[in-house]
Parts: structure tokens; sequence; C-alpha cells
């Protein structure tokens, strides 16, 4: 600590350029991992947050809420199933939404209709106004950002190319699907809606999308055996199958990963370049009987402290900008993950300087004796 | 135990493509402590091989190198590196300096390297400094120093440690006449009120009175000179 510390005092500059990159990769690590995370929840936070540990879709449909129609009576037979402590349908429609104001040039905004039974474990509990009710077929409870947008209680949706419209008579948070609002309304109301032309539904009886199973200890390949034409997934796999999300998560993490190679090679680049300028001062530190650790030890201690405060900064910075983002921009930072990616960024940059401490191993001291310096 | 250093038929052979090239040539030498012994000769002539080997940098191809008692021809270089840390003391030439320590860093580092620093050694470096004339430098980097500042931060270092050996390579190369005076004359100081076996290689005939012996190394050999006409120093 001594070494490293004395040098980056006495050669500010160098250390405050490569610590200003540092800062702007782990700045940009940061911000792509908020940008990640809020692309994902809107995207699937209604799946993330519902109570549900498995769901049964049509066979064939790779766990695509879009693509799985099911026939809702197929609930009795899960029920009978072991293990299945609660099994509740459910059916999404995208669809776009109306505030009713008489002004025919009022905004459009794009919802999805989340279709479920009023009362069953799948409605996410309100953090305004009043639950679904079974015998109000036009309630609804809606995620909060469509306050933004001029929703409020008690309001009326008017749903555009359809001749239905709902009340508005709770909101819930956090509850988004394919980067749009969640509006929940009881699954007949929804059935109306989705099959509205004849034959749509295939002849099914009450028709849904999936059904969401309870249960810690369900085995879904034994539920996919028992009901042919059916496919048992996890919720995370039910996740992943939503359009759109795995390619979406995936490319954040391809440029995360990207950054943590680039990182690694700032780092050890800098200072194997370094090291080399100095081989000549270790040599000659060597000669007056420095050890390899503790020349070393002076390296991965300045890695050490540069990284620590560059992510430091990086990780101010972003909350920062967190609080000048746009309020509908999708960005969440978690602090688990802020946490993770500071550890990976520290981790990378100490295991890249092991480069630098392979290079002072090897210098000789014998460097040190016989030539004038220049 | 023999106290200071002591080569007995040292040799160094390098291999150079089919040749076999001889560095050193039995070479065998004994400097007690509180005694100057100066190393002159051509460069290519081995001195700074004879200079590496007694300094425990390289290991010798045939011979003994016996420092305070203790055979250091074969020890691995781990142990090196300790017995250069506690028994030797390097002055090279010049600007070899940590560029970003200041002088009183530039002797505790060598404290550093061994462990901790006290209260003690701090004063034992202020003294040395004092000794060596650099007391109002001492918060100085180098590059603020003068050539023969440098060499006398240098020489208070190859003290730093109370070694039994004192190994100085050409260290008044880069200095003027007066200055290489001063810093060989304090050289000559220390080893003798410190009671130190020194080594110093130099081109420079003009410092050799400031010694108590005078070798030549001519091809890998090491002979005796006469002994100048004595000189007050």
């Amino acid at each position: 600590m001594f070494l490293a510390l004395k040098e980056m005092r006495h050669s500010r500059t160098r250390f405050v350029m490569i610590g200003i990159i540092l800062v702007l990769v782990s700045w940009l690590v940061f911000i792509l991992s908020g940008l990640g995370n809020g692309l994902a929840d809107l995207a699937a936070s209604t799946f993330k947050n519902m109570a549900a540990d498995y769901v049964v879709y049509q066979k064939g449909s790779k766990a695509s809420m879009s693509k799985s129609l099911l026939s809702g009576e197929l609930k009795a037979d899960l029920l009978a199933m072991p293990s299945v402590e609660a099994a509740s349908p459910m059916g999404i429609i995208m669809g776009s939404a109306v505030k009713e104001s008489g002004d025919p040039e009022e905004n459009k905004v794009d919802i999805a209709l989340v279709g479920i039974e009023p009362g069953s474990f799948l409605e996410p509990a309100v953090t305004e106004g009043t639950g679904l009710d079974a015998g109000e077929p036009n309630f609804a409870i809606v995620n909060e950002t469509m306050k933004n947008e001029g929703f409020g209680l008690g309001d009326t949706i008017i749903l555009d190319g359809a001749p239905a419209s709902l009340t508005i008579v709770g909101f819930v948070k956090n509850q988004t699907y394919n980067h749009v609002p969640s509006v929940f309304i009881p699954i007949e109301t929804w059935r109306e809606l989705a099959f509205a032309a004849p034959g749509s539904d295939k002849g099914l009886k009450d028709p849904v999308n999936a059904i969401m199973l309870q249960g810690k200890n369900i085995d879904p390949d034994a539920v996919s055996q028992r009901l042919p034409g059916t496919e048992t997934v996890t919720r995370a796999q039910a996740i992943q199958g939503i359009a759109g999300y795995k390619e979406e998560t995936g490319t954040i993490f391809m440029m995360l990963g990207f950054l943590f190679v680039i990182s690694a090679f700032i780092v050890g680049v800098f200072f194997y370049v370094f090291t080399m300028q100095k081989s000549n001062q270790f040599g000659i530190m060597k000669a007056i009987g420095a050890k390899n650790g503790f020349l070393g030890k002076a390296v991965i201690a300045q890695v050490f402290v540069l990284s620590l405060i560059s992510i430091a900064i990086g990780i101010l910075l972003t909350f920062g900008t967190a609080a000048v983002l746009p309020k509908g921009m999708p960005f969440k930072l978690e602090t688990n993950w802020v946490i993770a990616y500071s550890l990976v960024l520290l981790a990378i940059a100490l295991l890249s300087s092991l480069v630098s401490v392979r290079t002072i191993v090897k210098i000789d001291p014998l460097k040190a004796l016989g030539r004038v310096e220049s | 135990m023999t106290q200071g250093l002591e080569m007995r038929s040292v040799s160094k052979f390098y291999n150079a493509g089919s040749e076999k090239i001889t560095a050193l040539d039995r070479v065998s030498v004994k400097v007690e402590p509180g005694e100057f012994v100066a190393v002159v000769g051509p460069s290519g002539s081995g001195k700074t091989t004879f200079l590496s080997i007694a300094g425990a940098l390289l290991k010798p191809s045939e011979g003994e190198v016996i420092l305070n008692g203790q055979n250091i021809a074969a020890l691995p270089d781990r142990q090196l590196s300790d017995i250069r840390l506690r028994e030797i003391g390097f002055i090279m030439q010049a600007s070899n300096l940590v560029p970003y320590l200041n002088v009183l860093d530039q002797l505790l580092v060598v404290k550093r390297m061994a462990g901790k620093v006290t209260s003690a050694d701090k004063a034992f470096a202020v003294e040395l400094l004092a000794e060596l004339g650099l007391d109002k430098r001492m918060k100085n980097y180098p590059e603020e120093l003068s050539g023969g500042e440098k060499q006398r931060v240098a020489i208070a270092r190859s003290l730093m440690n109370d070694p039994g050996v004192i190994l100085a390579d050409e260290p008044t190369a880069s200095l003027d006449t007066k200055r290489a005076h001063e810093v060989v004359s304090l050289i000559a100081r220390a080893v003798r009120t410190r009671r130190k076996a020194a080594i110093m290689v130099t081109h420079d005939e003009r410092l050799l009175s400031y010694c108590d012996k005078v070798y030549r190394m001519e091809d890998g050999k090491l002979s005796q000179m006469e002994p100048e006409p004595v000189r007050i120093s």
C-alpha cells in the first residue's frame, strides 16, 4: 500500500486518466444494467410478480401466451393432480384504451388486457381503490403508470375497436406485460373481447391462454403427460417465453459482457505497459532486496484502489443519471445488481493486473547493475 | 565466524552459441569489515559480473562466496533476495532512486521491504541523512536533487539496513570531479566508521586514493595492484 499510494499521488495525471476511463466503463455498466432491469420488468413484471409457480400451456406454444389456447375446463383436471394446490386460468390480449372524455382526439394508450378470475391468486393486490368483483364484468384494475396518461379511479376506459368499456376501480403496482401497462379484467369479459370473431376460439369450451398453478412440488413432466396437448413450464421459463424477452435481455447481457472484457483489457494493458516502463525501477528495487510479493502487492493495491474509487464514482454518476432520466424511461436500478456488477468489475480488474505481476516476477534484478540509464 | 566478504576461486561461464565464455576466472578476494576495496578495469573485463556475484544477484558457476561466514553461492533466489535486503547495501549508478518517493521514504522503503517501519528506523534514517548533509532535503523528490545529492541518498539507503557489505557500482559515473570526490569520500568515511566491508567498481582512477586496496580486473582475472603513493584524504 505504501508504494502504491505514494506513486499514485506522484503520478496523479496518468492514474486520473485511466480512472476516468474506468469511471465511464462502470457508469455504462450500471446504466445498462438499470435499463436491462427496467426493460425486463416492463416486458414481464405481471409474470414476475405473479403468485404462480408453474404455467400450463398448449403443447407447441413454446411457453408463449399469444400462441397458446386451452380450454378452461382443464382447471378441474389440474386441481385433481398431486401437489397442485391451486389453479387459475389466465388470458392476455393486447389492446388500446381511450379515456372516455367526449374528445374524439383523445390519446390512445397501449394496454395488455389480462383476464383472470376475480379473487384468485392471480389478482394482484391493489394499492388504491378496490379489487375485481365477479359480479361486475366491467370492473378493471390497472397498473398505476396509467395515471401518467391521465386515468384516474372511476374513469371509464373505452377499448378501441371493441364494443366495450371498462371502469377503473383500482390501481396496482409493477404490473406490465410486453412493455405496456396491464389491465386486469374478469376472465369472462376477457373472453368476449378475445374471441369476438366467430370461430376464433376453435370450438374450445371456456378458452383461455394458459392455466397458472400453485404448488412447489409439482412435477411439470407428469402434468404434461397426464393432460395430452399441454406443456407445463416453470414461471421462470414462462417469462423467457414472452415474445422478445430473451432477445431484449440477451442484447443487454451481451453488451455488459463486452464491457467487462473491455474493462479487463483496459486495466490489464495499462498496468502492463506501465510495469514495462518501470522495469528498470523494479530491477533496482529487487537488487536492494525487494521481494516479488512486495512489488506485486503494490501493483495489485493500485488496481484495487483505482478500481474501487472509479466504480464508486460510477455508481454515484449512475444514481445521478437515474434522477434526471425522464419518468417513462424503463430504468430500474437494483442494489443487488449494482453490488454484483461492482464486484465483477473489481474482480476483473484485479485478475487482469496479474499479467503485470507476472511481468514483475520475471524482471531480473541484474538490470540494476552496469548500465547507465538514459 | 569470518565477518566481511570472501570469494574463493569464483568462476562464471556463459554459453554464447557453441562458445563458452569465461566472464570470471577463478577470482579470489577477501574484504574485511572496515576495508574499502576498489576494482578497476576496462569495460567487458568482468567487473559487473564480479559485483553481481558479490552482491547475490548472480550465482557463480564455480567457487564459494562467503558472506559473514555463510556460503551464499548456491542459495535459492528467494533467500538471495533476503541476503541482499539484510546483508548488502548497493550504491548504483546515478538516478537509481524511486522517482515517487521523497528522500526520507527512499530509506524507509528498505525497511518496509523487510516488514514494518519503527520509530527507531525513522530516527536512524534521519541520522544517516543528517550525516550525509541531506537534513534539509528529506522531503524532496529525486527530480529536485542534484546528481551528487542523489548519490548521497543512495549511500544513505545502502546503509539503512545496517548491512555487512557495501557494494558500489560506478557510483561516480555521472558526476563531475568535485562531486565524485565528495561522494567517494563519504562512502569511505561511512565504511570506516561503520565497519563495513566495501567494494567499489570504478573507471575513475582519480578516486583510488580513498581505497585501502585496489584490484585490477582483466579478462575475468582479478589481480591486486601495487598501492599508490599514500595521500592524505
